[in-house]
């Protein structure tokens, strides 16, 4: 026993990883016993029913489409946040007119709850658009307001040295401005991307969409099928945190030269 | 070709940094602006590289020498290596594999053959100026400016690396004008050293090293050091 405390000890992320699980295994067991004490499952179900319902819904034919078609549409609306970020964004870096001119749009939309924009657009848009247009305006004010912040935040002295050198505007920005924002850019991505993907769900919740995990949460509530539900949210979470692996990982490839 | 400043006022709002100030520098030849911190030499520099322009006067000569720099923060891409840190100026001026061989060239001289695919995150602060020296020469132009170059490094390694700077530039013979508060820099390098007094910017003396003692050129900067005081 003095061995394994001492190793703990040393290994303190070992150690932080160890006190994380014990604390998710105390909730799950807590979450179980609630569940249990209960007198209605239908109304409370326990992690063993989610997970049953959770292998059910894996096994339906339906499962894929609803999945993939979600996951696209938030990255169609991510893409198009994406492009017009880097339009709008890295123009008002450079000129705080150009910015001062967008600033009152941004804030408006990062300012308008969430529902509205949702009511609107149920009527402007077709039922599967209304998910997609409601990721993009989550995620277009974030990564935008990032990219701005990314090229004021450039080494005025490395824009300079490249003046002197004579160098091309073309790669400026290639070269120095793009390098400069990536860290901001990821870090608005990771925000955005996390926000958006919430959206997307409710915008499908909202919009009953044929397809989608938002629209499979709405049946399985409208059903009462309370451990469905649950195991939509599982496998949403599950998703949202793939997504962030996988940011994570691109940002570490493409900064290899911060060590 | 006459490399000259000529009459030249600048201003920035109501400070009036130079006022009527003429020099002319030796073509292939080291000049050193010595004097104060803040007395406007940088400014100078500025108006060299095209940075500025001037309220009046002209800057003569410059304009088509083709003008490297040297900075005291050095100005190297974190997110480049060495090589491509020096390759990166020479791009739009000459084929890809001259500039790969001109930088490599220019690497070896200043002795990061073996650092030449590290990122500057790897080097230490004298490294990171060689990489800059490196940039300087292997770009073709016909001026070096430099400002306050070795300012932050300790003086075994400024010398050192002041050194190599020499050699390379007794080989290449661009001409070299850089601004330093630093004597022991300015005698180790400057063929001429013109010392300035500032509000607005003078010449109080112009020397050639070659022609002065260490002493008395010692003497001119204690002088001008007394004035500022």
């Amino acid at each position: 026993m003095p061995l394994v405390a001492n190793y703990l000890m040393k290994n303190s992320s070992t150690r932080n990883r160890i006190i994380s699980l014990i604390v998710v295994l105390i909730l799950i067991i807590g979450w179980e016993l609630l569940s249990r004490s209960f007198n209605s499952r239908q109304i409370l179900p326990g992690p063993v029913d989610t997970i049953s319902s959770l292998i059910s819904i894996v096994g339906k034919p339906d499962f894929l489409s609803s999945l993939g078609i979600t996951i696209f549409r938030g990255l169609v609306g991510f893409l198009l946040a994406f492009a017009c970020a880097i339009l709008i964004g890295i123009p008002s870096g450079m000129n705080p007119g150009f910015e001062a001119g967008f600033k009152p749009i941004l804030i408006t939309i990062r300012s308008t709850p969430v529902i509205a924009i949702i009511l609107l657009a149920l009527i402007w848009f077709h039922v599967d658009q209304v998910p997609v247009f409601i990721g993009f305006l989550t995620m277009f004010p974030i990564l935008t307001i990032n990219i701005t912040q990314g090229i004021r935040e450039t080494d005025p002295g490395l824009i300079q040295m490249a003046h002197l050198y004579h160098i091309r505007k073309k790669r400026i920005l290639t070269d120095i401005y793009w390098p400069s924002i990536l860290p901001f850019l990821f870090s608005g991505i990771s925000t955005s991307v996390g926000f958006g993907w919430r959206s997307v769900i409710i915008g499908e919740v909202l919009s009953q969409p044929r397809y989608g995990i938002g629209s499979m949460m709405q049946d399985a509530h409208s059903y009462l099928l309370v451990s469905e539900v649950i195991a939509w949210t599982l496998i949403a979470i599950l998703v949202g945190a793939a997504f962030e692996l996988i940011i994570r990982g691109v940002e570490k490839r493409s900064t290899v030269w911060k060590r | 070709m006459s490399l000259k400043l000529e009459n030249i006022t600048k201003s920035f709002g109501e400070r009036k940094i130079l006022n009527q100030f003429t020099l002319e520098f030796k073509p292939g030849s080291i000049t050193c602006l010595f004097g104060p911190s803040g007395c406007g030499k940088t400014t100078i520099l500025n108006l060299i590289g095209g940075i500025l322009t001037p309220d009046e006067g002209s800057v003569q000569g410059f304009g088509e020498e083709g003008i490297s720099c040297i900075f005291q923060e050095t100005r190297i891409l974190p997110w480049k290596t060495v090589l491509a840190n020096v390759v990166f100026p020479l791009m739009d001026k000459m084929p890809e594999s001259q500039a790969l061989e001109t930088a490599k060239k220019f690497i070896r001289l200043v002795g990061l053959e073996k650092e030449e695919m590290r990122y500057p995150s790897q080097l230490s602060g004298g490294m990171k100026q060689r990489v800059s020296i490196a940039r300087a020469f292997a770009f073709p132009g016909k001026v070096i400016l430099m400002d306050e170059a070795f300012h932050s490094l300790d003086n075994a390694l400024k010398y050192n690396i002041l050194d190599s700077f020499l050699q390379i530039w007794k080989e290449d013979g661009r001409t070299v004008i850089f601004v330093t508060h630093d004597i022991g820099e300015a005698t180790r390098l400057g063929q001429h050293i013109v010392f300035l007094n500032h509000n607005p910017l003078e010449i109080i003396r112009s020397v050639n090293t070659a022609d002065e003692t260490a002493d008395s050129i010692n003497k001119i900067a204690d002088v001008l050091y007394v004035l500022n005081k």
